[in-house]
């Protein structure tokens, strides 16, 4: 069965620096993005980077996503 | 013979051997085209987490093999085009290094994706051609900036990668012109996590699989922890290395670690069942 992970981004902040549910999930379902495209000259700041559910076949349930994020952030549902 | 090397190897033995690969053109001559934004200056775009998304795993999930079949094949023909790599090995990733120039550390965007890794811990990634004194264009791309390297510096770097456990790839940025050198893992590469979890080939083996000696072979299992590719086993039973040559991509890491030097690379282009195997 495939997981819903659902992230609110106003939540979640600064998840490049932050980066605890990236590190913590066992089968490495989440994925760091950005919600601007690439763009010349110019490094995208870090509220602009996103976490979302990448891998989602890969998702166990765990939660350790939804436990570990400070801001409360993530949502797992099957 | 590999595709590859067919359409692109202008003689050479392999076509990432072939310095012309390595030459694009520093300009590119624009008669009022937009500038692409694209996925050549951009691995995350190109190879990275956008390449198949959901549709590609629901598909899976209820059985839809054509749909499956048919995202793949758009993903790998698209990836072949612009953005794919090919497993090497560090003999061939030295030779390289002395045919191209200019040669550049920078940083990873597999990882920076799979775990947000900060910049100066993510030097994993060599740079390679005329791209890379293009690179403050992009700084997106190149987070962290990128540091020159002179050939003998590259070659220790490559080595200290090989002996770390990581594979050698060669990158294409807009197929045949190579610019990156990256050094892979399972599973923290976008592309290798593709191939092995959802046999989409944006990950082309090499040319050659490891064999193991059994007489030479004394099985210390050393090897074991080395493969990226679930090709590698021991067995209790002959207290030996197994090699599964089908799942093995050529990237003699077993063979770099092995103290007996029981594992040697073979062609598989004298191995009639592997010959076309990418």
């Amino acid at each position: 069965m495939l997981a819903t992970i659902t992230v609110k981004d106003e939540k979640c902040n600064n998840p490049l620096s932050c980066r605890k549910c990236l590190l913590v999930c066992p089968m490495g379902v989440l994925g760091l993005g950005t919600n601007v495209g690439t763009r010349k000259f110019k490094e995208t700041e870090p509220e602009h980077f996103i976490v979302r559910g990448v891998r989602i076949d890969k998702c166990t349930g765990c939660m350790e996503c939804v436990e570990i994020c400070p801001g409360n952030a993530i949502q797992v549902s099957f | 013979m590999c595709l590859l090397c067919e359409r692109y190897s202008g003689g050479y033995e392999r076509w990432y051997l072939n310095p012309a690969n390595y030459a694009r053109r520093l300009y590119k001559i624009r008669k009022g085209e937009a500038e692409e934004l694209g996925a050549e200056a951009n691995p995350q775009l190109a190879g990275g987490m956008g390449i198949l998304g959901k549709e590609f795993l629901e598909a899976e999930e209820r059985g839809d093999i054509e749909t499956v079949k048919r995202l793949a094949q758009e993903a790998e023909a698209s990836a072949l085009g612009v953005h794919f790599g090919q497993v090497i090995t560090l003999d061939e990733a030295l030779k390289i290094l002395d045919i191209m120039y200019p040669i550049a550390l920078m940083s990873c965007a597999c990882r920076r994706s799979m775990y947000g890794t900060p910049d100066h811990e993510n030097f994993f990634c060599i740079g390679m051609g005329p791209g890379m004194y293009k690179w403050e264009r992009w700084p997106d791309t190149y987070r962290g900036g990128v540091q020159y390297l002179t050939p003998d510096e590259a070659k220790e770097v490559v080595a200290k990668m090989d002996k770390k456990g990581l594979v050698h790839t060669v990158y294409t940025f807009g197929t045949p012109y190579l610019g990156g050198l990256c050094h892979c893992d399972y599973p923290d590469c976008a592309g290798l996590r593709m191939r092995l979890e959802h046999g989409v080939n944006i990950f082309w083996k090499g040319h050659c699989v490891a064999r193991v000696d059994p007489e030479l072979c004394n099985g210390c299992g050393q090897c074991v922890v080395r493969c990226q590719f679930k090709a590698l086993n021991f067995s209790p039973t002959r207290n030996r290395a197994f090699i599964d040559q089908s799942q093995c991509f050529g990237c003699g890491l077993c063979a770099t670690e092995c103290p007996q030097d029981a594992i040697t690379l073979v062609e598989k282009a004298n191995l009639p069942a592997l010959a076309s195997a990418w």
